[in-house]
């Protein structure tokens, strides 16, 4: 089960959209939720059909839009996405309409847009795209649900090109109620290029849209080759963690040391942040480490971010300053291993190598 | 009338997200459906709760729709003859 990464288009709190640009300038939000920059969509969207999109459904046709131009496919063999919230804001307004309303005058346009698979459904349309379409609603497995469809159905020989993708969006009263529950940090600023020195429980808010092209087959535009996910919920223990990791460099014939960079999820949260340190520290000592959520934030389908970190630092063979931790201690950068996970709950691993 | 007609323009741009619309940019006669505005049948829909929430005004033949909605006067029309 392998797939060559051969477009990527992503909306999210950095200047990712253009894909030329790799974290050359990095946005520091100073704040506790970190929104997505977001391009001019006029060049992706009808006006008559982007008046009725809500935020996340634009970021995420202009992404996949970019991800098909670079991986030069028009129309996709299957589009499989990953979301936790779905179409928040739009659900926010129905429900709001119903109380507000006394469950009467309710307007079809939030309802029929605040559905989970939205997102695939309005790519598939604006494609005239009649394949495969799944979406996958797993928390904070959604994003990797996604991609491990994408590996099984290359891997069966259903499909040569595939997109998949995961999305989430951050709206005032999700931040709000997560706030309460105790999911971000209390401190009225955060600095978050200084998330990872931070010593207090939460994190910071975040979200984006993030679309890969997964291929059998190489191209000019190949970022990397994703070679195996596994994913891991409620690990009991370390060695449980550390046990799952080696099964999946084993099932390729690597070891610990065959990986020369890792990228960590961390999140600058007390409680969490101790399962990437010891990995650091630990069995991935000698790896090049980084890390991402002080440039996107915290949100269930993070991985997409990481990933797209990951296959441009093996593509470009460069670590950008911002997301190193310590020392860059490889020159040739051929194994990425993702270790990310997301309240300690879901955890997840993606293996990537040079192709 | 041109006041109703001038406050259903408001309320149409703002129900339909007619973002890159003014009320002067609106034709009161135009036909809403097809070539005047484009509007479809979601927006149908969104302009039927418009009348009742609004308006306190319900359709009651769905025949009649096509009359009452072929522009934005023929609505503010419906709406003067049905006010309780």
């Amino acid at each position: 089960m392998e797939a060559y990464i051969n477009g990527i288009g992503i909306i999210s709190p950095q200047q990712t959209f253009d894909t030329a640009d790799f974290l050359t300038e990095v946005v520091e939000h100073n704040s506790k939720s970190l929104p997505c920059i977001e391009p001019s969509y006029q060049e992706f969207l009808n006006p008559v059909l982007s008046r009725r999109m809500a935020r996340i459904i634009k970021m995420s046709i202009a992404a996949s839009s970019v991800c098909f131009k670079e991986a030069n496919i028009s129309i996709p063999d299957a589009i499989m996405t990953g979301t936790a919230l779905g179409c928040l804001e739009d659900t926010e307004k129905f429900l709001s309409a119903i109380i507000e309303n006394d469950e009467q005058f309710l307007t079809p346009t939030s309802f029929i847009q605040s559905t989970h698979n939205t997102v695939s459904a309005q790519i598939a349309l604006q494609l005239k795209c009649m394949n495969y379409n799944f979406t996958y609603v797993h928390k904070g497995f959604s994003f990797e649900s996604a991609v491990l469809d994408g590996l099984m159905t290359l891997a069966e020989g259903e499909a040569k090109n595939i997109l998949v993708g995961g999305h989430d969006e951050m709206t005032d009263k999700y931040f709000r109620v997560c706030d309460r529950i105790g999911y971000w940090k209390k401190e009225e600023n955060v600095p978050t290029m200084e998330l990872i020195n931070m010593k207090s429980d939460g994190s910071i808010a975040g979200e984006g849209a993030s679309f890969f092209v997964l291929s059998n087959e190489k191209t000019e535009s190949s970022y990397a080759v994703l070679r195996g996910i596994k994913a891991i919920y409620k690990p009991q223990s370390k060695q449980e963690i550390e046990s799952k990791i080696a099964e999946l460099l084993h099932s390729k014939e690597l070891t610990f040391n065959d990986i020369d960079l890792v990228v960590y999820g961390i999140n600058g949260d007390a409680r969490f942040d101790k399962t990437y340190n010891i990995l650091k520290d630990g069995i991935f000592k000698n790896s090049t480490s980084t890390y991402f959520k002080h440039l996107c934030g915290e949100y269930q389908t993070s991985g997409g971010f990481a990933m797209w970190l990951a296959s441009n630092i093996i593509k470009r063979q460069m670590v950008p300053s911002a997301v190193l931790i310590g020392e860059n201690k490889t020159k040739q950068i051929k194994n990425v291993l993702i270790y990310n996970t997301f309240l300690d709950t879901n955890h997840a691993v993606f293996l990537l190598s040079q192709c | 009338m041109d006041a109703l007609i001038d406050q259903l323009k408001g309320e149409i741009i703002e129900q339909l997200n007619l973002e890159d619309l003014k009320k002067e940019d609106i034709d009161a006669d135009a036909t809403l459906f097809g070539e005047g505005l484009g509007l479809d049948s979601i927006d149908a829909l969104e302009l039927i709760v418009l009348l009742e929430k609004n308006h306190g005004i319900k359709v009651a033949n769905p025949a009649d729709g096509k009359k009452i909605f072929q522009s934005i006067r023929t609505m503010a029309e419906f709406i003067q003859a049905n006010k309780k």
